[in-house]
């Protein structure tokens, strides 16, 4: 069965102003701890000489993937990407909040809430999508630069904004093993040499984004040493005893044997 | 001394004759966790889900979240069962746990110098071959059991503290989460390896027929122990002997009291 | 980056015993207001929203609070709201945490310590309203009722307010206007006869802002508005000495030098005037001297004014022209804090006559609209009340007697510091104050900490401890816009209501009850008719006929109203747009817009400008934890020309003064700014320790500036101010 909904954010870089209405919305709406953020606006940073400068802004937040690499590293399934409507969402009852997909996202998009022990991040306000709202960051962008619907929809104003778009980029990771296929589309993004990750509280090192997803140690470890170490060690045991119970069987047994 | 030099009549006395090996708490817990184990490495193998790390079928990983109604319910299933099992197991160990399972493991799972003759011997037997070598006397489990329950402490402790660890979340870290997990991993199926052979080696393996049934029983024939555990055999043997002394002391002074206290004056 | 809230305990350890006797803001949100649960707006779980208005800054937007479970969780724009169409900036987003700041002062306090300790205890409202209306009493007998000042910034119970000051028989009022839009409004009232035209961007292909950064001093709607035009493909000229963010949304930006704009401005009346490139008609029918112009003009040419503001020739004759072309969908906004330079005044008399010039002052689908915003044909009614006594006295802010032509609703706020230091022409002993923060807002800090030192008596209403209300003797919580009613206000053919969403916390009231009760105490009872909040607001509406309950479950009614004439009239004394204004000449006054020259800074000196962010409202915001979380660090910008010059480094910590005072501050080199000029945010600096998490952020820029007053309009000039950097030792 096809996904119902194929949900994308359009964002029109030229009317950010960078008032940050939807920081503070999403973080009301979803009780974002105040150390924490679910969305950012990108400060792209003056460019330019004197007087021909140029500021561009660019907001972000999780881009539900088409072929998000943070859902390959979830050990449980507790992140997903949903099947009907296509939202990368996770489900915070099952999620021990380990970070393997925090760290896997190249994007950056991704938090651990230390209070609860669980990983949080944008869910396009999945909430408020129940009740035909639209993501609290689209309901009060004051500039309209943040749109979100349906793609499958050919008359939402996404499906509108993208066919009158002059120019559609968006942020794709592609490094031959998976291909991210990013759901926000930029209208209006300019040219410059990177957008950097831009963590308001410092906790974070600037990098640019994508990244390169980063597979912890421990997952790592998991993967390309426990499994193959137990996978072989498990069938030395089995080939052991299988060796011996047909040695058994052919022999057969006897009940008065010694 | 070879059982092979035992008469008939004495053999088949032997095989008759039974001596109590597990009593029935060990006999409880053994299944207890048996089952728990089943329900547990299932309901385990199928949380694990990510492409990267999964090692069930998806038909499985579907299955039993439609059984138990989602990813979370799933979850607190397994680790439900699991507190469950950490409290009977630990609650078996640790009730008593100086009186009965210190001496229980200085006396029972050390290995001396026969284990590790009978480990350089008995493989090699098992394949065909040094048939004619004696194999050193081995205690009440013998050298192999022995180091199979060293693998089991140590990796049940392991699941038993890296298990809390996931459900705890909020006390944790992400790294120590991070750790957990593979470890908790490598601890169940380490010990799932050895499950291979322990479980062969007890059920299927025709030379320790007796040793299954003991499970359910708990008593195996003084053959079979002074075949496989003869230093044990040998203990009981002394503990009968010295049981019959006494009953017959106690006989003997129940019959003729008064004569007992002549001598000394 | 933000710095983090300062915890509770190190907050102890700074403010000593005072932290004690605060009554800590309850951390579980009461429950939701009876009101808003008997209005029918809430189901039975007590879900649902509540319609009322926002008061983050003046805009108002409406806001749908919604209600979940009986508790407000979310703030949303309402869409049928004018100011908003269903949005909220970033203060109306934040405004869940101004309501439930930890640092709510939620009870009466009463000064124990020295005026500034921050020690207070609290008291009954009995106890704390009987000592404020006998100390004001105790002024009144002893020096006259002149002597006790009431100042308050614009608000929605601002006529009540007005009968405390008025009824108790003071002429002494103190506006946030002259640090604002004196400028605008008095060369607005003198050209067109209204204080403040609006501005409507349906159909306007070219935008002329001189300053009035609308992207970062954020007014919703008509942020939108302008940035929707600009999307359909109006252009817009942005006249600004910093590259702020409408600078980097505008089609061109003129880093025009301070106090400049006006020659630009000049030269671009006398292209349009000599070009003839104006409405014509409508200037012959509507306009009185625009003929004077080309002769008067003559000298302000292009060339000329490159030599003032920097900004070549050629430009300033291309947009003259393609201002003039886009004609009459071309906008040169009034502007708002106009507050900058003392000829700041003639720079809002030139935008006025560019308008007309251009002719786009109609009153429908005009760009701008001759009549004020918040002009409403509704007339609402109100409790009845005496005439208020005569006022003898004369007004201690020099209006009209050292400032004639200052309308009296604007007053001349910092004259009227000024006045209580030097306690010329009499001493005042009182101060009053309402929603408002003189001590951060006023120029020169030093000055209003030492004219506070002149009373005897200081009372603030305040939601929250700011840093007027730790300079008080009395401080009366206010429950926050969430919390109360305030008179209802007509928009356009609208009513809309500010209604509690939750009941007050601790013992906060509505300023319509403190005012009542307050009043009563004064003696001044006749002026306050109403029996509470619901009483007044049914008077209000009773001569409509609608009910209460209607606009509390709507949120707003729409009243029919006549249509409006298609005539188009100006309260001028001639009737006409004023481009010559003969008030002006008759007060000894330039009667048509004249070029003053700014005062430069020496060499090795800054301009100091000012301006405004997105995610605060002047003085009020910083201790909201939400605003914080995603503030700017308020930093001194400076060129990086300038940096280098002075041996300087982004982050470095730098000693910034000015011929009254001076602050510490980190630095951040900047390209967005001239070389001649540095900039920081006001607002920051504060010096009250009970905001515990704007304490120690930023520094004030209110230490820095001098008082420089406009003779005509009495604004104050904020950019006047010149200052020394240097790093700090």
């Amino acid at each position: 069965m096809p996904q119902k909904n194929h949900y994308a954010f359009v964002i029109d870089v030229a009317r950010c102003i960078d008032c940050r209405a939807c920081l503070v919305a999403c973080s009301v709406e979803n009780n974002v701890p105040m150390d924490h953020t679910r969305i950012w606006v990108h400060d792209q940073g003056i460019q330019g000489n004197w007087p021909y400068l140029s500021h561009a802004f660019v907001p972000y937040n999780c881009m539900h993937c088409e072929h998000p690499p943070c859902t390959e590293v979830c050990v449980s399934g507790a992140t997903y990407k949903d099947k009907v409507n296509g939202l990368v969402l996770v489900d915070q009852e099952a999620c021990i909040g380990c970070g393997y997909c925090v760290a896997a996202c190249p994007y950056g998009v991704r938090y651990i809430d230390q209070k609860r022990g669980v990983v949080d991040k944008c869910n396009a306000c999945l909430q408020r999508l129940e009740v035909d709202l639209e993501p609290a960051c689209v309901a009060t962008c004051v500039g309209k630069s943040r749109l979100f619907g349906d793609l499958n929809d050919p008359t939402s104003e996404v499906s509108i904004a993208l066919r009158n778009a002059k120019s559609v980029t968006n942020l794709d990771y592609e490094n031959g093993e998976t291909d991210t296929d990013p759901n926000i589309y930029y209208l209006n993004l300019p040219e410059t040499e990177s957008i950097l990750s831009s963590d308001p509280f410092g906790q974070v090192a600037q990098t640019s984004l994508p990244r390169d997803p980063h597979y912890t140690i421990a997952e790592q470890g998991w993967k390309n040493v426990a499994i193959p170490l137990m996978a072989a060690a498990m069938g030395a045991t089995f080939l052991v005893q299988a060796i011996f119970f047909t040695k058994q069987l052919l022999e057969g047994e006897k009940e008065f044997d010694e | 001394m070879s059982h092979k030099n035992i008469p008939l009549p004495e053999r088949q006395r032997l095989r008759q004759k039974m001596y109590k090996k597990h009593n029935l708490a060990n006999i409880l817990t053994h299944w207890f966790n048996v089952f728990s184990w089943l329900l547990l490495l299932s309901t385990g193998i199928a949380i694990i889900s990510s492409p990267r790390l999964g090692i069930s079928p998806l038909w499985m990983q579907e299955a039993f979240r439609n059984i138990f109604g989602g990813d979370a319910n799933l979850i607190r299933f397994h680790y439900t069962i699991g507190f469950i099992w950490i409290f009977v197991i630990l609650f078996n160990v640790l009730v008593g746990f100086r009186k009965y399972f210190v001496p229980f493991a200085a006396k029972r799972l050390l290995l001396d110098r026969d284990d590790i003759e009978w480990m350089k011997t008995k493989p090699l037997q098992m394949m065909g071959f040094m048939k004619d070598k004696e194999l050193p006397p081995q205690d009440a489990y013998n050298a192999g059991q022995k180091i199979y329950s060293y693998f089991v402490v140590l990796c049940t402790f392991g699941i038993m503290v890296t298990g809390p660890v996931m459900v705890f979340k909020s006390l944790f870290p992400p790294i120590v989460k991070q750790i957990a997990q593979p470890i908790h991993f490598v601890c169940v199926f380490t010990i799932v390896a050895w499950l291979f052979i322990h479980v062969y080696m007890g059920a299927v393996f025709p030379e320790e027929k007796e040793a299954f049934f003991s499970m359910f029983s708990g008593k195996v024939s003084a053959w079979y122990a002074r075949a496989h555990h003869e230093k044990w055999y040998n203990e009981k043997l002394k503990e009968e002997m010295e049981w019959e002394d006494k009953i017959e002391q106690e006989v003997l002074q129940s019959q003729h009291p008064k004569e007992e206290s002549s001598g000394a004056d | 980056m933000p710095k983090t809230v300062i915890s509770r305990r190190e907050f102890l350890k700074m403010g000593g015993a005072a932290a004690s006797v605060f009554a800590v803001g309850q951390f579980i949100p009461p429950p939701v207001a009876r009101a808003a649960r008997q209005a029918g707006s809430l189901d039975d779980n007590g879900n649902g929203y509540i319609c009322t208005l926002c008061e983050m800054c003046v805009w108002r937007c409406g806001v749908r609070a919604k209600v979940d479970e009986g508790r407000v969780v979310k703030l949303e724009g309402n869409p049928e709201h004018p100011h908003s169409h269903g949005k909220l900036c970033a203060r109306g987003q934040s405004g869940l945490m101004n309501t439930y700041d930890p640092d709510r002062v939620l009870t009466p306090l009463i000064r124990v310590g020295k005026r500034g300790e921050g020690k207070f205890r609290q008291a009954s409202w009995d106890e704390a309203l009987d000592m404020v209306a006998e100390n004001m009493l105790k002024i009144k007998s002893t020096y006259g009722p002149e002597a006790m000042v009431f100042s308050s910034t614009h608000n929605l119970s601002q006529p009540l307010f007005e009968n405390l000051l008025y009824g108790f028989g003071s002429p002494n009022y103190g506006t946030q206007r002259s640090l604002c839009f004196n400028a605008m409004v008095t060369a607005f009232l003198l050209t067109y006869g209204i204080e403040e035209p609006a501005r409507n961007y349906d159909n306007v292909q070219y935008i002329l802002l001189v300053g009035r950064n609308l992207t970062e001093a954020i007014s919703t709607s008509e942020t939108t508005e302008m940035i929707d035009a600009m999307a359909r493909g109006a252009k817009l000229t942005y006249l600004d000495p910093r590259f702020t963010k409408t600078a980097s949304k505008a089609t061109e930006w003129m880093p025009v030098r301070p106090g400049t704009d006006l020659a630009f401005l000049l030269a671009m009346i006398n292209v349009i005037a000599i070009e003839e490139l104006g409405n014509c008609e409508f200037v012959k029918e509507f306009t009185i001297g625009c003929d004077l112009l080309p002769t008067h003009y003559a000298e302000y040419t292009p060339e000329w004014a490159e030599g003032k503001c920097g900004i070549p020739a050629d430009t300033i004759r291309r947009i003259a022209r393609e201002f003039a072309a886009a004609k009459p969908n071309a906008l040169a906004h009034p502007g708002w804090r106009t507050s900058n330079f003392i000829n700041s005044f003639q720079t809002e008399r030139a935008i006025a006559i560019l308008n007309a010039m251009v002719g786009n002052v109609f009153e429908v689908d005009g760009c701008l609209i001759a009549e004020s915003p918040e002009a409403g044909g509704i007339a609402l009614g109100a409790p009845p009340q005496p005439p208020y006594p005569r006022v003898s006295a004369s007004r201690l802010d020099g209006v009209p007697w050292k400032y004639p032509l200052v309308p009296l609703k604007l007053g001349v706020f910092q004259e009227l510091r000024d006045a209580v230091l030097t306690g010329q022409p009499y001493q005042a002993h009182g101060w009053f104050i309402a929603r408002q923060n003189p001590v951060l807002a006023l120029p020169d800090l030093q000055r209003t900490l030492e004219a506070f030192n002149k009373m005897d008596f200081i009372v603030t209403v305040d939601i929250i401890m700011n840093d007027t209300g730790w300079f008080s003797d009395v401080v009366l919580p206010e429950a926050s816009y969430l919390e109360r009613y305030d008179p209802l206000v007509p928009m356009k053919d609208y009513i809309f209501i500010r209604q509690p969403v939750i009941e007050p916390q601790g013992e906060a009231k509505s300023a319509l009850m403190i005012y009542k009760e307050l009043g009563t105490r004064l003696g001044l009872a006749e002026f306050f008719q109403y029996k509470d909040e619901e009483d007044y607001l049914n008077q209000q509406l009773a001569p409509l006929g609608y009910s209460l309950e209607e606009l509390r479950l709507h949120g707003h009614i729409k009243v029919p109203m006549e249509a409006k004439s298609e005539e188009i009239t100006f309260n001028t004394p001639s009737g006409k747009v004023e481009v010559y204004s003969e008030t002006l000449a008759n007060a000894g006054f330039p009667p048509l817009p004249t070029w003053e020259e700014p005062p430069q800074p020496k060499a090795g000196e800054f301009y100091l400008l000012t301006g405004k962010v997105g995610q605060h409202t002047q003085m009020g915001t910083q201790n909201n934890q939400l605003l914080h979380k995603y503030q700017d660090e308020p930093r001194l910008w400076m060129a990086p020309e300038a940096a280098q010059t002075l041996g300087l480094e982004d982050w470095d910590t730098v000693e910034v003064t000015s011929p009254v005072g001076s602050v510490k501050v980190e630095l951040q080199v900047t390209p967005a700014i001239r070389s001649d000029c540095v900039y920081l945010t006001p607002g920051f600096g504060h010096l009250s320790m009970a905001l515990r998490t704007a304490y120690g952020v930023g520094a004030s820029d209110s230490q820095l500036h001098v008082t420089y007053t406009d003779p005509i309009s009495g604004g104050q000039a904020l950019s006047q101010t010149f200052v020394s950097v240097k790093k700090a030792g």
